[in-house]
């Protein structure tokens, strides 16, 4: 694979031969589902919960950093290394909730898909099928250096979101006092959305996706020094990116008193109010996002799964040669694209069950991630810091209950 | 046997009948072809870890606990060694990878066989059923039992512990040494089964480390899809002196199989003999007796005594692929009869081969199948088979080897036609398409049901043509009558494929259309009157639209039929000009258009009745 000679380049080129996973993988974050959720916040909010974005970012930043150490260091797949870790029965459970988690938000993604492209005036009975085609051929003619290349392209036009924000022309001054006074609106709706807002930002897949792709990537420890890089700055960026969608939203859509449900509610609210482009440039991002996500999702289920039983995988390997990861892919994007174009399915349902189950693994991840990066025999001196293990223990405290009060809610039908 | 996974956890015995704690581990000693179990580890009470030697105190085992021979009081415990491993620490859950370092498979339990009441370890379990049985003993019984129910075995897939070397000492990687240390141990046929499973940069690995000879005789072992890859890769001063030390029918079957270019290059570099031999065999067409001969074969003449022939054996034939039948023939080279080695050896030195030879010999055509060479040997348990021209000039031999492969790849060809699978795909990959394949027109249906429902929900559409919708709908509804139809006919081609012998006597495609449409008219006349309930029923339409529906229902099976056997036609054409057709495209063509037609008419039909 791409075991480039990073190590002896010098400079900022030593920096460009690593970027790629760190950066992909954040930006596969800020997918449909989370890109509705900002709109929703600052749409509802307006810049409250800004403040709450700066709170996350440290905890995001380090929970990458640890998936792509152990990348790095062990040569090995987060699933791999739970299997070696904590044996067959857990694994399975994990895998489980992966693939469900996974296929269901590969559906959100289609919705995104067919909401932005119905904002253009396609009809999605046109744009769905295309879109998993070409998903598909992306991800199978493809090779690794290439796809990565498309991603970080489509990553790129998420700045789109940062110039429908200045086009929205907020009050800077507002927003940047946002950003340091934490505000809390006493409600259940609050609750909810700031629970949504943490789910969304720090997925479980992400983890997976982020180590999976430092490993095909082929990037040794030596590399680590600069790779973690692209990983931190990966994730700041992707949060860079959720605080401008907020802004926006929040600048034209809360002072209008405007509620909407989706993303794709949200473009179409903002050409009256901010212009035709803002509009134009936020369902681009919608679509971008979506189509990014689309086949990073189905790729990152399929690597974990082969890798945690032992299956041939690799995106440059022919169906002969790994029938199991090209199966489960293929199955994957397509069986999703059916599910949008089946007409009358319920798609807040599908969502839902993908918040959960991503609420039931995350913990289990967290946990487990915890343990691996500790453990000495796996990781030598890269394990964990105290500082690391102090601010990571605390993401998981606040993760689990905020998980927990999700689930509760949920189940109660609250919110 | 025992199993890693079942045996974990399993009550310790001693000789008191106490219980004093459960397995935990077992370690061998590596070095051994099957390590024997050489301690136990089990925690006892309070999870305290003990280890004990497995020699001194285990009485026996079995599926539910492990006896020890002493009270736990006459215990010593030991420790464990440098050349022990722990099966369940080091070696369960790890990937197994080859020395290239490129991934294969990962180890789901450890199966371990009791001999002269010694435990030793057999093999990795690296299957499906390791890791059912890991899961739950209970999984992988259901699944037994399903597998049997589809007429199929599930299978182990181990790892046989001679296969695995432990190259690190830090065991975070067990290493398959296969390519390396035991290689040359291995039968040439052994070499070929492992080649086939490893991607081309592995097979080019493997290769550096075998010498021309072992090459050619391992790339003759391998399945042809192979062959022709494998010296494609190999560069081509190394591929053309390994093809010139393999028998010429093998490295002509090779050759043929490149790119003109390059099996041009690869012959230029041969001896002019081997090449000269090799030429002269690619002119004969594939899956003919010309084309699986060798032209190495033992001529003499009448006049030559046993003497003579067999000191000329000695200097000309020694290196010939076949030695057990002498041919004579004559001054043109004309087959006149055949001495065998037995003859020629039991008689004097001084006999004349004419006193010897059998004039009644069985000889195959050039241009005949292979298929019927296959049986004709078999049929008169001959070991070559002689080969002559139209003139009756002897050309070479079919031998015995040539003449089993054959047997096996038409088997394995009328299997792939009958499955519509190809042998490069594994058993799981066979499987899998298997079932794709039988359920086609299960997908074919969902996809035209929701492109159907899709557009009937579509206001812009059937706000303008009601009719037109409901038909379509219902058309897709009943979509099974004509799918199943189109399956139908080609399946009965794809039977008739494998029946018949390429070039074969069969019924024209008149005889072929008038026979499907017979069948045809009496499906189209039963779907016709469905459709008419069915749309009479679901009160879809009224008046005479039921009426025109269920015309158009049979219409469109009839054509369907007419389509497929056309299809079948065109297969059957191709098989006769020498071609695997595809055989599961063949249907899946069939039943798309079938739908197509269906669904266009029904939706025309609407349209027109809305319309006027």
């Amino acid at each position: 694979m791409a075991r480039s000679d990073t190590t002896k380049r010098a400079g900022l080129l030593a920096i460009l031969g690593v970027i790629g996973p760190g950066i992909i993988a954040a930006s596969a974050g800020n997918d449909s589902g989370g890109i509705s959720t900002y709109s929703v916040a600052g749409a509802r909010y307006g810049y409250t919960m800004l403040w709450m974005m700066l709170a996350m970012t440290p905890s995001f930043a380090i929970v990458q950093e640890m998936a792509g150490r152990m990348g790095a260091v062990t040569g090995k797949g987060f699933a791999a290394l739970i299997r070696e870790r904590f044996g067959l029965r857990p694994t399975f459970v994990a895998m489980l909730l992966l693939l469900t988690s996974n296929a269901a938000t590969t559906v959100a993604e289609f919705a995104g898909i067919a909401a932005a492209m119905e904002l253009f005036g396609v009809s999605r009975l046109i744009s769905v099928p295309i879109a998993a085609v070409a998903v598909w051929m992306l991800v199978t003619r493809g090779s690794y250096r290439n796809v990565e290349k498309f991603l970080l392209a489509l990553s790129s036009v998420f700045v789109s979101y940062i110039l429908a924000a200045v086009l929205a022309r907020p009050d800077w001054g507002t927003v940047a006092s946002s950003f340091v006074t934490p505000r809390i609106v006493p409600t259940q709706a609050f609750l909810a959305l700031a629970i949504g807002l943490t789910g969304t930002t720090i997925a479980p897949w992400m983890q997976f996706l982020v180590q999976s792709n430092i490993v095909d990537k082929g990037i040794s420890v030596k590399e680590w020094a600069l790779a973690r890089w692209d990983v931190i700055v990966g994730a700041l960026s992707a949060n860079v990116v959720a605080c401008f969608i907020i802004i926006t939203t929040g600048t034209v859509l809360h002072p209008a008193g405007i509620t909407i449900q989706d993303a794709g509610e949200a473009a179409r609210a903002l050409a009256p109010l901010a212009g035709h482009y803002a509009e134009l440039l936020f369902a681009v991002g919608l679509l971008s996002a979506s189509i990014l996500s689309a086949a990073v999702l189905p790729l990152t289920a399929s690597y974990a799964i082969c890798e945690a039983f032992g299956w041939e995988a690799g995106l440059d390997r022919s169906w002969s040669e790994a029938p199991a990861f090209n199966g489960l892919y293929t199955f994957i994007i397509f069986a999703a694209a059916a599910y949008i174009l089946v007409p009358g399915l319920d798609l807040i349902a599908i969502m839902l069950l993908s918040q959960v189950v991503n609420g039931m693994l995350l913990p289990f991840l967290l946990i487990f991630m915890m343990v691996i990066v500790n453990d000495r025999k796996i990781m030598g001196r890269h394990v964990n810091s105290r500082f690391n293990n102090v601010l990571a223990w605390t993401t998981i405290v606040v993760v689990i209950s905020l998980t927990a009060a999700l689930l509760g809610m949920t189940a109660l039908g609250i919110g | 046997m025992f199993y890693l996974t079942r045996m974990l956890g399993k009550p310790v015995v001693d000789a008191a009948g106490e219980t004093i704690g459960r397995i935990s581990d077992i370690a061998v000693a590596t070095g051994e072809v099957f390590p024997r179990v050489t301690s136990l580890a089990f925690l006892g009470p309070g999870k305290t870890p003990f280890m004990l030697s497995w020699r001194k105190y285990v009485a026996s085992i079995d599926d539910e606990k492990v006896v020890l021979n002493a009270t736990k009081d006459a215990l010593r415990f030991s420790y464990l060694q440098p050349d022990e491993i722990l099966l369940a620490r080091d070696l369960l859950n790890k990937q197994i990878v080859d020395t290239q370092g490129m991934k294969v498979v990962r180890v789901n339990d450890l199966k371990l066989s009791e001999s002269r009441n010694q435990l030793r370890l057999l093999g990795a379990e690296v299957g499906v059923r390791g890791i059912l049985r890991g899961l739950h003993p209970v999984l992988e019984t259901i699944a037994e039992r399903l597998a049997k129910a589809f007429g199929k075995e599930l299978r182990e897939n181990i790892i046989a512990w001679n296969y695995m070397d432990l190259l690190e000492r830090d065991l975070s990687q067990v290493k398959l040494s296969v390519t390396h240390k035991r290689l040359h141990e291995l039968h040439p046929a052994d070499i070929a089964d492992v080649l086939e499973q490893l991607t081309p940069a592995q097979r080019a690995k493997v290769f550096e480390h075998l010498d021309n000879a072992q090459a050619a005789e391992t790339i003759s072992e391998l399945e042809d899809a192979f062959q022709a890859e494998v010296i494609g890769d190999l560069g081509a001063q190394r591929a053309s002196d390994i093809l010139e030390i393999m028998d010429p029918d093998d490295a002509a079957d090779i050759i043929g199989d490149l790119p003109y270019d390059k099996a041009e290059a690869l012959l230029r570099l041969m001896g002019v003999n081997e090449a000269r031999a090799i030429r002269s065999l690619l002119g004969y067409r594939e899956k003919t007796a010309g084309g699986i001969m060798t032209p190495e074969v033992t001529r003499v003449t009448e006049d030559m005594t046993v003497g003579e022939v067999i000191d000329y054996i000695r200097k000309e034939a020694s290196e010939h692929e076949s030695l057990y039948y002498i041919y004579v023939v004559d001054a043109n080279g004309r087959l006149e009869g055949v001495v065998s080695l037995r003859d020629l050896v039991l008689s004097e030195p001084g006999t004349r081969i004419a006193d010897l030879v059998s004039r009644d010999v069985i000889t195959a055509d050039v241009d005949d199948d292979q298929e019927s060479v296959a049986e004709t040997m078999s049929k008169y348990d001959l070991l070559a088979l002689p080969v002559v021209d139209e003139t009756g000039k002897l050309l070479g031999i079919v031998t015995v080897d040539d003449a089993l492969e054959v047997m096996e790849e038409e088997s394995a060809e009328d299997l792939e036609i009958a499955t519509g699978t190809s042998r490069e795909h594994g058993p799981l990959a066979t499987a899998w398409w298997l079932i794709v394949r039988r359920n086609a027109w299960v997908g074919l249906w969902a996809i035209a049901l929701i492109v159907a429902a899709s557009v009937s929900r579509d206001a812009s559409i059937c706000s303008r043509m009601p009719a037109a919708c409901d038909l379509l709908l219902a058309a897709a509804t009943l979509l099974p009558i004509v799918l199943r139809a189109a399956d139908e006919v080609s399946s009965r081609t794809i039977s008739e494929l494998i029946d018949t012998t390429p070039g074969g006597d069969r019924p024209s495609f008149i005889r072929r259309l008038l026979r499907e449409s017979g069948i045809g008219a009496g499906v189209a006349l039963a779907a016709a009157i469905v459709a008419f309930a069915w749309v009479e029923i679901s009160a879809a339409a009224q008046g005479t639209v039921g009426i025109v529906f269920a015309l158009a229902t049979g219409v469109a099976v009839l054509v369907t039929v007419f389509v497929a056997s056309a299809f079948g036609e065109a297969a059957l054409k191709a098989s006769d000009a020498g071609k695997t057709p595809p055989s599961s495209l063949l249907s899946f063509a069939a039943m798309l258009a079938g739908a197509a037609v269906y669904l266009g008419l029904a939706y025309a039909l609407g349209a027109w009745i809305e319309l006027g």
